[in-house]
Formats: structure tokens, sequence, C-alpha cells
């Protein structure tokens, strides 16, 4: 007898937030890690204020994005060790509808505490206040995209030992035109512009991607983990 | 006619049939490579007359403009025969699939390359970060992360289909490339070559052009005819047919 849909769904979020929120000191990591690297910025170039007020937008985006990455190695890592993972293909619920909770558990575990951080990010490299809401709903918007489609390469890595620069290499090409959108909203907004084309743009390519990407994902998984 | 076509692929998808095709195919395919190439750089470096604009730089067309028609070509391969091997599970198909990804990735290289070299004394700079440049770049990288992809499983059969799954979600890039200078109005040039309307060029710069295409095209049979039979070799050593092959090597 199966648990019916919606309670194991629940129940899979539970578990993963569970576990996340007994590793509290994981779950800063990706935030501090994108803290200093858009502090090094400053350093790096020069505190001159037209400069950092240009490129605030698109440092705060590529930071939060390299952030992401950096946690998404371990998307899947603990529960391919344990065996747990298996056993959740082998479950009879659908796999594809269980991935998908595994990386709502895993956006609301790195992005959110980011998303939460990206303000402060952006006013520490000054970027002028009426183009905030473009790159908040930008990023709102492009994390959940990075990790559904990081999901899809997760998965596919699982069988492999070292994954951390392939998955960077393979997530390259993907979240180019996540970038390019985003970032076009935020340099829109910054120049007085209307952004709503390229939110758009990121919308349409978000429901496609919660749509298609957990079935991805489960097909990866098969492949990966079928030895 | 109609049944030994099928029956013929079917038989072709057994690596021992394979591996004697690919090695019959082989010479003939490099032989009328060279000869094309031959034959097209002779064309495009020598009878084809100076642009009126360009001078004698836009020769590098006849390298250029064929590798990157190659690197899309061979994407495409890569994916179809990625497709295959997930559906059908054909050993051969994967075999084909990733050793096509090196040589896409040669071809895909020696387009930014030469475009690049081209760009310098034409547009007064190496690189841009125009459509079609960009997305020729993401291309390299998305043969490259098939390639890493594959070489990171320890067992070749798995890390073959997980690389094909990866080729076949790129799929999407190809026709971006292909229509980005339609999509935006960046500084790369329009589609000058069509295959089935009207040419942007004259006869003299044309026919240089398409037997350099011919000529790639039997370079890219050529050398995947030989990347696949050898990778065969070495995922099938043990079987009775290549310790046959093998054993007729040590006996010459």
């Amino acid at each position: 007898m199966s648990a019916p849909l919606p309670q194991a769904c629940a129940a899979m979020l539970r578990r993963d937030l569970t576990l996340a929120w007994r590793r509290r000191g994981d779950l800063a990591m990706p935030v501090l890690y994108a803290v200093i690297v858009a502090v090094l910025f400053p350093f790096a170039l020069g505190p001159d204020l037209a400069l950092l007020q240009r490129i605030a937008g698109g440092v705060v985006l590529v930071t939060v994005l390299l952030a992401m990455l950096l946690a998404l190695d371990g998307m899947f890592a603990s529960d391919i060790e344990d065996g747990s993972l298996e056993q959740l293909v082998l479950a009879p619920q659908p796999l594809a509808l269980m991935l998908g909770m595994k990386i709502l558990a895993h956006w609301i575990t790195t992005a959110l505490p980011l998303l939460v951080i990206a303000p402060l990010l952006a006013g520490m490299l000054h970027l002028p206040l009426p183009a905030m809401p473009a790159l908040l709903l930008a990023l709102l918007l492009a994390t959940p995209l990075l990790s559904l489609l990081g999901a899809v390469l997760v998965a596919l890595t699982a069988g492999t030992r070292r994954s951390g620069m392939l998955l960077a290499l393979m997530l390259l090409p993907l979240c180019v035109p996540v970038v390019i959108f985003a970032a076009g909203a935020v340099a829109a907004a910054q120049e007085g512009l209307p952004w709503f084309a390229p939110v758009a743009w990121l919308s349409a390519a978000l429901v496609l991607a919660v749509v298609l990407s957990p079935l991805a994902c489960a097909a990866a998984l098969r492949i990966a983990l079928d030895a | 006619m109609s049944k030994w076509i099928p029956l013929w692929l079917h038989k072709l998808g057994s690596p021992p049939t394979f591996y004697r095709f690919a090695r019959t195919v082989r010479p003939w395919a490099m032989g009328l490579a060279l000869l094309f190439g031959v034959i097209g750089l002779y064309g495009g470096l020598v009878l084809a007359p100076p642009d009126y604009q360009q001078g004698d730089a836009y020769r590098i067309i006849f390298i250029h403009v064929p590798s990157a028609w190659m690197s899309m070509f061979v994407y495409a391969m890569m994916g179809v025969s990625g497709f295959v091997a997930l559906v059908w599970r054909i050993k051969l198909a994967e075999v084909v699939a990733m050793e096509s990804a090196p040589i896409g990735a040669a071809f895909t290289f020696i387009t930014l390359v030469t475009g690049s070299l081209w760009g310098k004394p034409m547009w007064g700079t190496w690189w841009t970060w125009d459509a079609r440049l960009t997305s020729e770049l993401v291309l390299l990288f998305l043969y490259l992360g098939v390639i890493g992809l594959y070489h990171a499983f320890e067992d070749r059969r798995q890390g073959a289909r997980a690389a094909s799954f990866l080729a076949i979600i790129g799929i999407i890039n190809v026709p971006i490339v292909h229509y980005s200078v339609d999509w935006w109005n960046t500084l790369h040039q329009g589609t000058t070559v069509n295959l089935f309307g009207h040419s942007k060029m004259p006869w003299e710069m044309l026919w240089p052009l398409l037997a350099m295409t011919l000529a790639t095209k039997f370079y890219y049979a050529a050398s995947l005819c030989r990347r696949a039979g050898t990778d065969i070799l070495a995922l099938e050593g043990g079987k009775d047919w290549v310790r046959e092959i093998a054993q007729a090597e040590a006996g010459r």
C-alpha cells in the first residue's frame, strides 16, 4: 500500500528540509562565498562609484550563480552514499515528482538565503535603487531555473566520483541564456527602459523547465545509476 | 529493394560487420577528402578572384565556412546517434556519438580560430560578443562537456549513455547557432550561401566552397571510421573476431 501522492511529496520535502536544517552550518557556506566574491570586486576594480554602479547587477548575478554552482554538487551526494536515492528510484511514486520535490528543497535551502543577501550585495556595490526590484525579480526567476537545469546535470554525473569542475563545464552552456536575460532585465531597469520583456522570457523558460526538467532529471538518474 | 536497406542497416549495427565496413570505406573517404580538398583549395586560393572590398583576406572562408557547417552537422549527427543509442541501446550508436564529439570539437575550434584571424583585419577585433560568435563558443563548451562526461565514468557504456543524454539536451543550441544571424542583427554577416535558392555569391567563389564542404564531409567520414573502428576493437577486446584480427596482425 503506497502513500498518496500529496503526502509522499510533503514527506519528501519535509525530510530534505529537516536534513538541511540539522546541518545548518553548510547552509551558510554559499552565502559566505557570495559575500566574499562580491567584496573582492571593489578591491580589484577600485572603489570608483560610476564603475561599480554599472557592473553591480551583473556581478551580483554571476556571484549568485557561482554560489549556487558550489552547492549544486551536493544535491544528491549524501543520498547516493547512503543508498536512499536508489530506494527513491524503486518507490511506487513517480520519480520525476519526487525529484521535483528534492529540487524544490534544494532551492529553498541554497537559493533563498542568497536571495535574502542579494540586496545587501547590490547595495555594497551601489546598485541604483530603481534597479533593485528588477534584480530581485530576475534572481527570483533565474535561481529556480538554475536549480532545475543543474539538477539534470547533477543527476547525469551521479555515477561518477569527480564531478565538480565537470559540472561547471556542463552547466555553462545551459546558463548562458539565463544570465543574458537576467542581466538584460537589470541593465534595462538601470537605464530607465522597460524591463518586462527579458523577465517574461525568463518566466517562460522557468515554466518550461518546471515541467520538463524533473522528467529529464529522472531519465538522467536512471541512466547514471544503471550500472 | 525495400527490404535489403533495413536488413543491411541491422547487419551494420553488429560490431564485426561495422569494423569490416569501416575498414573498407576509410581509404576511399580519405582519398575523396584529399581530392576535393586539393581541388577546393586550388580553386579558392588561386583561381577565385579577389573580393572587391576585402581583397585576398576573404579567402579564409574556404576553411572557415565548411568547418562551421561541419561543427553543426557533426553535433546533429552526435545528437541523433545519441538518441538512437539511448532508445534502442545499440552499442555502435554509442560509439559513433562519442567518437564524433572530438571531431566536432576540432571543427568548432577551427571555426573560432579562423574567424578570429579574419576578424582582426576586417572587424578590427579578435573577438566580439556577437550572437553567432557566442553561440559557436557555447557549442564548443557543449562538445567539451560531452567529452568530459564520457570520460568521467569508469564504465564506458554508461558514460556513453550519460554523455548522449547531455548531447541531446544541448542539440537545442544548433538551431540557435544557425539562425543567430537572422534573429539578432549584430556584427557577423547573414546567410550568403543558400542551398535551395539564390546564393549571393559568384560561381567562381561558390564552387571551391562547395568542394571544400565535400572535402570536410568526407574527412569526417574517414576520421569517424578510423576512430569508431579503433574504439570498437577496444570495447570488444577479448571476443573471438577481435582475437582473429589481432592474430592476423601479429602474423604479418
